[in-house]
């Protein structure tokens, strides 16, 4: 049974094509002459430069973090080029039309056409291609409710107070290692922000993708929700397949002010490696958001790309009554490591928080959770509600659970509860026997397994991380 | 339909089924009873093609195929179905998409364009009805939860569903009521049109008061140690398995 | 280095007895440790402040001591004041199969057991079972030959007095089919340090019921560790009561090193005023088909804290295990403080694992069911909060234990509530 998994789930990485795209790639090396030219090449104010170059100092002072479960060659910070730019964006295209027809081919074949998109979803997209934003859909629509989205470069010219008031106001520059070098560093990524009272009229979408060599990609996102406003906002991910790791250390963070809600979710299928461990993305995201009262945060992500992953999506629950959610499926095969969970910092009045994590382990690799939920002195009638599952896949791979509960207030509530379990052969018999081969059943059975996380994905994305699992248990069944 | 000849099975190198032969036509029921032990359930696993069930000797030919050499969706596809006695829970999966996925990789098979969501609803639906399931039961989880009467019930809609060719129940009686026991008899009869064959295989006879079997068939030690009319399940309900013999009750007991 | 590690170090290096060789190892890894501090994961939350404030002297005298009587237990007393050995072993009548002897009058025999145990499974990273390793001059060598079902319980106890420093150790082997009772109790409340460490190596289809009574308070400072080697269908009965004190900490290791194994270890922690208790536990499956089902609970009130790490660890060999962890917690204070960790590592498929943890207050409706039913506010208070401790209690195979702890497990509990 296990020998049919296994080849069940080697299979290839759809998402790994390379673009041939003509790009202006900075040489590899980090000091502060390539930080003073990445902020040159955006025609930076000089706050911002200066707030990138104390990050950068911030930075040297750190440690790298060792943890994790995770495994990996130190990485070589010099190695690798902190700039690369499509260079027909050198003279930025003004609509879709005047986009390099190459890169929105490469959206295609990931699955975004962003015409489409367009025209029948209505979801508005930022894409960011390595590290600038290549084109923003929709945004009339959006102006005329108010609703800024836009990438944060252009944010820096246009809102300049929003930025300075809220960039590092969630993630300070200094707080971890690859979240400070993302503040020196970052090229691009997407500003929102949704004026009080406004419900955003549409999903917004950004995908990210990783095409030139040696490149690491360092995007800094930023979404302001001002009293009563709401917003979804969709994250999706994918890179080339690459002998060389690549690293992506990116910062997203949310302002919820009063009464506002952020639904933020994410598929995450950068490449993976091959099945010995070969190329991959090291993939270090700080993820964070900050509640003010009555405001509810919702991370879902479905990971189931990178070599490495570590990202554990917070929330600061501040303000009283706030509630903060987490639904996580992470799949990992081959020699895949990931390190996911997130933080749940109760801080307020009747704060509550619900996690549900899914972890799948299968081939060589290793799964783990880890999460904190601290309940603070002041965190009177505050709950918490935890749920980690594991399904293990086959005998050589490995499932891990490390939750810390920190609670201070007596009248606080938080209960985790943890399992572990395997697709049994009891169930694979069942479904064969009622028709279906192999590589459908273990499908069938992992998405059952992680039912309660996709529901709390928006429909279209729903179907795609089925489908993306589905594509990762998929393979030649002997 | 099903040519089983002088077929010998283990399980963990002990030898289960000893040298078993049957044969059954299209639109016939076949009754198999015995003792515990006796190797019954280990038939349907067989048939049906479980793993860790090791055939050593004999054929099964089904529809004049080689069964054994089948892998078990392609048995299930080509028409062959079992009622589960313990059926599994498979948490997650609503009964509903399991079931569509199912119908449609038999229809396929068969040559058939796949039902659409309605289409399939609709028989979904009338299945239910037949075994008195409410239709909440399409959208929990595959057994998850259920009671034990309701995983018989939620097999035998299935069976109707799949529309198999051979039906394979074990043991579908075992701890039911006899109202449980009458909705599954019913959901049974309802299929018999003269073409569907079927194995029954139970410990009691009560349930062939309801499903007339065409024969019966005694299987202890591993062989069917005595075959007849449907007189043959009343018989063995009065005297119980003693005629079978000092050794064959030993043996059950081991 | 600390000076505190560096003095351990050097105590050590200047100890020459039969333990010397085996204290070599200790030492050097001693002297490749660096001291705690927060960032170090196995001492994230408690602080070893308050031994490095402590002055103290090396015991070389000990006093007397009396110990209380425990009603019906009918235990054969093995009493330690301040780490030395007070009761004369030659005087005790002891059951056949069972071999007592202390560390330092050990005979080539029974030095022959102590080398077989002494560091090999107690795992090296407990830092301060190195420093027991390195300094425990006196303690306990315990051989049950195989197939002894030893009656009557042994009960190991240590009493630290003021500004004494000590460090025993006990070593005990169960041979195949054998079993015994045997209660480590150790006290103290004045400021002291005291370090036990004890391993036991269960033998085939061996059964051992174990407790672990750690009452020191105050100021007395205790480190201790249970170290448990599980050989083919042993099986292992455990039980830990902690009360806390400046500094109170215990490191557990259950390893199952043989098949079909079972253990079970119950561990209850109750805290008032400003005390501390850090336990650190971890099972190991490292063969198939072992069972291990492991509950602790714990009450936390006034300014105390509690700090529990409990992790499972499931090797790659070891199918067809069943683990189950539970942690539950009650805050009684807003300035007590409640950590908490159950981990899970496992490299096995085919295996049940669970755990939870909860942190939680009296729930509303069961007080109010208990309110209806005429039972007073307090009262209820009591039974619901405590309940969830004597539940433990009244698990422990040995009533008469079970019974002198009730009434003070009570007090202790209903003074927290007072304050």
């Amino acid at each position: 049974m296990s020998e049919q998994l296994d080849q069940a789930l080697s299979r290839k990485y759809d998402a790994g094509f390379v673009s041939d795209i003509e790009s202006e790639t900075f040489p590899p090396g980090l000091d502060e002459d390539v930080i003073r030219r990445i902020s040159a090449m955006k025609e930076e104010p000089e706050w911002m430069l200066e707030w990138r170059l104390r990050a950068y100092n911030n930075w040297l002072d750190m440690e790298e973090p060792d943890w994790a479960h995770v495994h990996y060659p130190k990485i070589d910070f010099n190695a690798i080029s902190y700039y690369s730019a499509p260079k027909s964006m050198a003279d930025k295209p003004q609509s879709l039309d005047e986009v390099d027809p190459e890169l929105l081919r490469t959206y295609e074949k990931l699955g975004i056409p962003l015409y489409e998109q367009e025209m029948l979803a209505g979801v508005a997209v930022d894409a960011v291609f390595d590290s600038v934003s290549v084109v923003t859909t929709y945004r009339a629509k959006l102006e005329e409710a108010g609703v800024i989205f836009c990438p944060i470069s252009e944010a820096v010219h246009k809102y300049p107070e929003l930025v300075k008031k809220y960039l590092g106001s969630v993630v300070p520059r200094s707080d971890n290692y690859f979240a400070a070098l993302n503040s020196a560093v970052f090229t691009d990524g997407s500003f929102v922000y949704i004026p009080k009272g406004v419900r955003c009229p549409m999903e917004l979408s950004t995908y990210f993708r990783i095409n030139e060599e040696n490149t690491g990609q360092f995007e800094r996102t930023l979404i302001v929700a001002e009293e009563g406003s709401h917003v979804s906002y969709l994250e999706g991910c994918t890179a080339p397949q690459r002998d060389e790791n690549q690293l992506h250390a990116a910062v997203v963070e949310l302002v919820v002010m009063d009464d506002a809600q952020i639904k933020y979710s994410t598929v995450q299928n950068w490449y993976p490696g091959d099945e010995n461990g070969k190329g991959g993305i090291y993939n270090f995201v700080t993820k964070r958001a900050i509640c003010h009262t009555n405001a509810k945060v919702s991370w879902t992500q479905v990971e189931t790309g990178s070599a490495i992953t570590w990202k554990y999506p917070s929330c600061i629950l501040k303000g009283d009554n706030s509630v903060g959610e987490f639904y996580s499926v992470a799949l990992t095969r081959g020699r895949q490591q990931a390190d996911t969970g997130t933080k749940m910092i109760h801080l307020g009045k009747n704060t509550k928080s619900t996690i549900i994590s899914k972890g799948i382990s299968a081939g060589n690799s290793n799964n783990t959770y880890r999460g904190l939920v601290s309940m603070g002195a002041k965190a009177e009638g505050a709950r918490n509600f935890t749920q980690c599952d594991s399904l293990l896949i086959g005998d050589r791979c490995g499932a891990h659970t490390f939750p810390y509960i920190e609670s201070r207030n007596p009248s606080a509530i938080v209960e985790h509860e943890a399992t572990t379990s395997k697709v049994s052969d009891d169930q694979m018999f069942l479904c064969q026997q009622r028709g279906l081969d192999p590589e459908k059943a273990v499908s069938m059975i992992v998405n059952g397994f992680c039912k309660e996380v996709f529901k709390e994905l928006p429909m279209e994305f729903a179907v795609e991380a089925g489908k993306l699992l589905e594509i990762s248990l998929e393979g030649s069944i002997g | 339909m099903l040519k089983i000849n002088n077929l010998h099975a283990s399980v963990e190198q002990k030898e289960i089924l000893k040298g078993l032969n049957l044969d059954i036509k299209p639109g016939e029921v076949h009754a198999i009873m015995g003792p515990n032990g006796a190797g019954k359930s280990t038939l349907g696993f067989i048939l049906s093609g479980r793993e860790g069930y090791e055939v050593s000797e004999g054929q099964v030919e089904f529809n004049g195929e080689d069964l054994l050499d089948m892998a078990i969706e392609e048995r299930a596809r080509k028409g062959l179905f079992l009622a589960f006695q313990y059926p599994v829970e498979i948490p997650g999966v609503s009964n509903m998409a399991f079931m569509k996925e199912s119908v449609n990789a038999i229809r396929e098979q068969r040559g058939e364009t796949p039902l659409t969501a309605t289409e399939f609803l609709k028989k979904a639906k009338e299945a239910c009805k037949q075994v008195q399931l409410s239709l909440d039961f399409l959208k929990r989880g595959v057994n998850e939860g259920f009671s034990g009467g309701e995983k018989k019930r939620n097999e035998i809609m299935q069976m109707i569903l799949l529309e198999p060719s051979l039906c394979i129940l074990d043991e579908s009686d075992s701890g039911l009521d006899i109202d449980a026991l009458q909705v599954v008899a019913n959901g049974v009869n309802s299929q018999r049109d003269g073409k569907r064959s079927f194995i029954i295989i139970t410990h009691y006879q009560r349930l062939l008061d309801y499903i007339k079997p065409d024969y019966v068939h005694i299987l202890a030690n591993g062989k069917v140690v005595k075959s007849g009319d449907a007189s043959l399940a009343t018989d063995v309900e009065k005297e119980g398995y003693a005629f079978l013999g000092q050794d064959n009750a030993e043996e059950t007991n081991a | 280095m600390s000076q505190w590690l560096k003095q351990v170090i050097d105590r050590g290096q200047a100890i020459d007895d039969w333990l010397s060789p085996l204290r070599a190892q200790a030492l050097e890894a001693l002297g490749n440790t660096k001291w705690p501090n927060r960032r170090v994961e196995s001492w994230k939350y408690t602080s070893l402040a308050p031994l490095e404030q402590l002055e103290l002297s090396p015991s070389t005298t000990a006093g007397k001591a009396i110990i209380e009587d425990i009603e019906g237990l009918n235990s054969l007393d093995l009493i330690f004041v301040n780490g030395k050995l007070q009761s004369d072993i030659s005087l005790l009548s002891l059951p056949q199969g069972l071999h007592i002897s202390s560390l330092l009058d050990a005979s080539d025999k029974q030095q022959n057991t102590a080398n077989a145990l002494f560091a090999k499974i107690k795992p090296q990273r407990h830092l301060f079972g190195l420093v027991n390793d390195a300094l425990a001059e006196d303690g306990l060598i315990i051989d049950i030959d195989a197939n002894s079902k030893i009656e009557q319980p042994i009960r190991i106890v240590n009493i630290s007095s003021d500004g004494q420093e000590s460090h025993h150790r006990v070593l005990v082997r169960l041979g195949s089919h054998a079993s015994a009772t045997v209660i480590e109790h150790g006290q103290g409340e004045q400021a002291s340090l005291s370090t036990g460490f004890a391993e036991y190596d269960i033998g085939e289809q061996a059964y051992l019921e174990h407790y672990r009574l750690a009452m020191h308070t105050h100021q007395a400072i205790h480190i201790g560790g249970d170290h448990f080697s599980l050989q083919q269908k042993a099986q292992l009965n455990s039980t830990l009561i902690a009360y806390g004190s400046e500094l109170s900490r215990m490191d557990v290791d259950i390893i199952h090193n043989g098949e079909h194994a079972k253990a079970k270890f119950n561990a209850i922690y109750l805290l008032g005023e400003a005390e501390n208790f850090d336990l650190h536990s971890t099972i190991e499956h490292v063969m198939p088909n072992g069972t291990t089902k492991e509950n602790a609970r714990g009450i936390v009130g006034d300014k105390a804290k509690a700090v529990f790490n409990g992790r499972i660890h499931i090797h790659r060999n070891a199918q067809k295990t069943l683990a189950e962890l539970h942690n539950r917690n009650l805050l009684l204070s807003r300035r007590g403080q409640i950590n908490t960790k159950p981990e899970l590592e496992i490299y096995a498929d085919d295996v049940l694992c669970a755990h939870g943890a909860t942190v939680a207050e009296t729930e509303e409706e069961t007080l109010y069911y208990l309110l209806s039913r005429g039972i007073s506010r307090s009262q209820a208070l009591v039974m619901l909060n405590f309940g969830f401790i004597q539940e433990l209690v009244e698990q422990m195979p040995n009533q008469h234990l079970a019974q002198w702890l009730k009434p003070q497990l009570h007090s202790r509990f209903v003074e927290m509530e007072v304050k």
